[in-house]
């Protein structure tokens, strides 16, 4: 690196023309883009498409949503340098220091930035913002669920909120991890200095946030009716609620194959010198495996919403029985999709966690080789499960066993995980900070998610929990315990990295144990209804349920309440948190050893991997994970 | 620049510790996290193996069927083989928690702890003990699943119908011979609105949809399908205990998928025949006498 400490790149003057458009351009630019494209395009389907008596109306909806995810991502400059090229010119290099973020101090935020740290910390306001409204809806959803025969709300705004919540929470968990800290952490940990493709990581995050608004938009059009699931042919049933709703999931899809190939490409060649496949952080591995999960789930999801999008504007008939076609169909190509998906957002906060434990035991990742080992294992496993959602449909019963055995088979790699993560706090120092609080509770959590996992996994007993509370507690257990509450470890763990202040442990550890009763009240609550048999989705229930969903809605609140109290403790630490040191952690991998504000190409310095980053508890050779600058030099060749 | 920007890295090693200390000492603390982390272990799977005998038939209802007794056994059974398993875990991160030694230093790290980067032993043991438990819960599931797919020569025969948002039963006309040699004769095909099951008799179910996919679930039976339009799902059983309980919907099936019940109930031959003969007198039926009143 040739930049110095008296000079860094960030401080250079930008002349007045440069970066061109995206001076002009920023989130509001991209609102009005939207909106206006969205506008254009309703007025032509009003005029054109409109008096199609079978599918005017969808065909109006998909066209405003084409309009608006288009021009939200030409107007926020998505599409600039793609643009500029076609036209013969090219970037240059001021064009491309204002595009990283130059100058414009905290207004960046608020554009296309193509600095990897901005794109992290974007990702994550987006994640709170769609765990707000996610668990908004899910307050609505127990505020329903109080009393037997509530009429808070009408069956269909029940439904619709259902179905939105699911796709919210998964859409929000998908990214908790693999968004802010998969951006922001990542390519450090591995000395880079950005992603490999810088522009493709800013149009990952502008373009999910772009699809954020069609979801809300299904409360307007009528609401989704069936689930986050979306069964057909119910769905093909629903109105253009269903049209917002898929471009939604189409937009995402967009947006997750961009990040997965980034990430990908970004640990096979912008590794520093020395970072080898064996020296790498767990989580840089976890970020991989899950991106490229992701890669191999996602197309599912694309093609699935894709035909749902042409049965409702063009008369297809992929999902419709009565006309040849096949809910089956849906459902097999949705859990292709959605089995892997749960392990998309698992093993990135997975990976997280275990830098936790490691950190804060003090000692190395216990069995490194085989956390590696288990992740792959469970991403291999994942894709040959899916049908373990489809026991009670009727489709393929000769299948029952062969599916019983893949989906029990993954309890082994599972295994691993939980094998790792108490050989890492087996006799270790355990240093009781926030983030090991939560490192704690995931443990808790995610053996009763896993435990409960295997009695679904049983054909049998699958045939009486199939459809009913106890497969909502289950997800519940291993999703936001398992997975959001490892997330929220990391978050912890990386937040005076990301921020530059110290999180409010104080506070924090209030909102921890808020949260860990809570969530217990809730979600043990539904176990029980689940072992009565109450079924799942339902807006109203039998008073035999009454006392087990009063206590549930309870702990709900309880639990809300923990995730606002952590909420406060993080803005308020953020605004005015004391000023954090490079590593206060004392922790060994290599975002901790570059500067806090992190500069814009990460280190000023060369940096040479000499050790893996867990050399807790050993021979000073030993702990040292990288060098710095000409010493480096020395080390150089080595390894890599 | 990594010196710089270090602040407070312990160099001092757990080798460096053990020179300081009396010889031995580790071993003995060793020897001390080994054995509290085995109370706690023992004292958890006993009473994870407690929990999953005793509680799990309080927490379930009471079958009507061996399919359903089937389900809270191996609820039964895989808790009391997971809680081993799920109580190491948990003994040992609740044994690390108690034995965390630096509340009041929280500001600084604590010496590192002790390099163990993997045991061969301990991995190998995991994956053994791990593998087994798989192996012996696929061959319950598998043995539990293939006792269930006997079909009778001989069964009642039960089409259900689902559709927005109510399940209809029809008895086609037939003459089931039982296993004792005596049969149970339906003369003319009969539409009801509640299910009403004999007992001992073997029951063929026929489901199918009218319009979206929903979830057949009749919930003390231990069975379960979907009704999709233009499929026959077949669903088997031999109720065996009297007594009444709810088939629900568990399949989202649109606006009123909550409301989507039907009583249900298991009842003796006799109270069968009066019932079916109601229907045959070209009444649609409704419960029969025993279960008025059921909910």
């Amino acid at each position: 690196m040739t930049t110095t400490a008296e000079h860094r790149l960030e401080d250079t003057v930008l002349g007045s023309t440069a970066g061109r458009f995206y001076r002009h351009q920023n989130f509001g630019t991209g609102l009005a883009g939207g909106i206006g494209l969205g506008f254009l395009l309703w007025l032509l389907g009003e005029y054109t498409v409109n008096n199609n008596p079978n599918f005017g109306t969808d065909m109006v909806v998909a066209l405003t949503m084409l309009g608006w995810v288009i021009g939200f991502n030409l107007g926020i400059g998505t599409f600039n340098a793609v643009l500029h090229w076609i036209l013969g010119h090219d970037q240059t290099k001021e064009d491309e220091l204002y595009a990283a973020g130059v100058g414009q101090g905290k207004s960046r935020y608020w554009k296309y930035c193509t600095d990897h740290k901005v794109v992290g910390t974007q990702y994550l306001i987006l994640v709170f913002v769609l765990f707000f409204i996610g668990g908004t809806l899910a307050m609505m959803i127990r505020t329903q669920l109080l009393t037997p025969n509530s009429t808070f709300l009408s069956p269909q705004t029940y439904n619709a909120i259902v179905s939105i919540h699911g796709m919210t929470m998964i859409i929000a968990t998908i990214i908790m991890v693999s968004g802010p800290f998969a951006n922001f952490i990542m390519p450090i940990m591995i000395g880079a200095k950005d992603m490999a493709f810088p522009r493709l990581n800013a149009m990952s995050i502008w373009v999910v946030v772009s699809a954020v608004p069609p979801l809300m938009a299904t409360f307007f059009v009528g609401g989704v009716n069936a689930g986050w699931t979306t069964y057909a042919p119910l769905s093909t049933q629903d109105g253009p609620a269903m049209v917002c709703f898929a471009f939604t999931i189409i937009t995402f899809v967009a947006s997750v194959t961009v990040a997965g190939i980034n990430t990908l490409i970004t640990v096979l060649t912008m590794r520093a010198p020395g970072m080898t496949f064996s020296r790498m952080p767990v989580f840089v591995w976890a970020s991989v495996i899950g991106g490229a999960l992701g890669l191999y789930a996602m197309p599912a999801f694309l093609l699935d919403m894709t035909m749902m999008v042409v049965d409702h504007t063009t008369g297809t008939s992929f999902f419709v029985a009565a006309q040849g076609g096949s809910g089956w169909l849906w459902e097999n190509v949705f859990w292709i999709m959605g089995h892997p998906e749960v392990y998309v957002i698992l093993i990135p906060p997975v990976g997280a966690l275990m830098e936790v434990l490691s950190t804060f035991s003090r000692k190395p990742v216990f069995a490194y080789k085989m956390i590696i080992g288990a992740m792959i294992g469970i991403a291999g496993l994942s894709i040959m499960v899916w049908a373990h959602h489809m026991f009670t449909t009727g489709w393929a019963p000769d299948l029952a066993g062969p599916f019983m055995l893949t989906t029990e088979l993954i309890s082994i790699p599972t295994g691993i995980v939980f094998l790792c993560a108490i050989g890492t706090m087996w006799r270790g120092s355990n240093w009781v900070r926030l983030p090991m609080y939560f490192g704690f509770l995931f443990v808790w959590n995610f053996i009763i998610g896993g435990v409960t996992g295997i009695y679904l996994s049983d054909v049998p007993a699958d045939d009486y929990f199939h459809g009913n509370m106890f497969v909502t507690a289950h997800f519940h257990y291993t999703l936001l315990g398992g997975a959001m509450i490892a997330g929220t470890a990391g978050l912890c763990y990386w937040f005076p990295k990301v921020t530059g202040r110290m999180l409010d442990e104080k506070t924090g550890r209030w909102a921890f144990w808020t949260i860990a009763i809570g969530f217990q009240i809730t979600y043990l609550s539904q176990f029980y209804e689940g072992f009565k048999g109450m079924p799942r989705r339902v807006a109203n229930y039998d008073p035999i349920f009454a006392p087990e969903n009063l206590i549930s809605s309870i702990g709900a609140y309880i639990l809300m309440a923990g995730w606002i109290v952590l909420l406060y403790a993080i803005v308020s630490s953020w605004r005015s948190g004391p000023i954090a040191p490079a590593n206060p952690w004392s922790a060994k991998s290599l975002e901790w050893q570059t500067l806090t504000p992190v500069p814009l190409e990460n280190f000023l310095e060369d940096v040479t991997v000499v050790n893996d980053p867990y050399g807790y508890g050993q021979s000073a050779e030993l702990q040292v994970h990288a060098v710095f600058g000409s010493t480096g030099a020395a080390h150089h060749g080595e390894g890599h | 620049m990594s010196s710089n920007h270090n602040h407070g890295i312990h160099h001092a090693t757990y080798e460096s510790i053990d020179e300081e200390v009396a010889p031995g000492l580790h071993k003995q603390l060793h020897r001390q996290y080994v054995r509290g982390t085995i109370y706690v272990w023992f004292l958890l799977t006993v009473g994870g193996v407690l929990a999953g005998i005793y509680l799990t038939p309080i927490f379930m209802p009471h079958m009507n069927s061996p399919e359903g007794r089937a389900a809270v056994e191996t609820v039964r059974v895989f808790t009391v083989a997971a809680a081993p398993v799920a109580a190491l875990v948990c003994a040992v991160a609740i044994y690390s928690l108690i034995n965390s030694r630096h509340r009041s230093h929280l500001d600084t790290p604590p010496v590192d702890g002790p390099p163990l980067r993997g045991n061969a032993l301990a991995s190998g043991a995991w994956l053994v003990v791990s593998t087994l438990l798989v192996v012996f819960l696929l061959t319950w599931g598998l043995a539990e699943w293939s006792s269930q797919q006997v079909v009778h020569a001989d069964a009642l025969q039960v089409n259900v119908t689902g559709q927005q948002w109510l399940w209809t039963y029809s008895y086609p006309a037939q003459t089931v011979i039982l296993p004792g040699g005596k049969t149970l004769s339906i003369p003319k095909a009969v539409d009801a609105t509640t299910l009403n099951l004999p007992i001992d008799v073997p029951v063929q179910f026929n489901v199918t949809s009218e319009d979206v996919t929903h979830g057949f679930y009749p919930t003390q039976l231990g069975i379960q399908g979907d009704a999709n339009p233009g499929v026959n799902d077949v669903l088997r059983t031999t109720p065996d205990r009297l007594g009444k309980f709810v088939v629900r919907c568990s399949q989202i099936c649109g606006l009123y998928h909550a409301y989507m019940y039907t009583q249900a109930a298991v009842v003796p031959d006799s109270t069968f025949t009066a019932w079916i003969a109601q229907g045959s007198a070209g009444q649609v039926l409704t419960s029969a006498k025993t279960t008025r009143g059921a909910r």
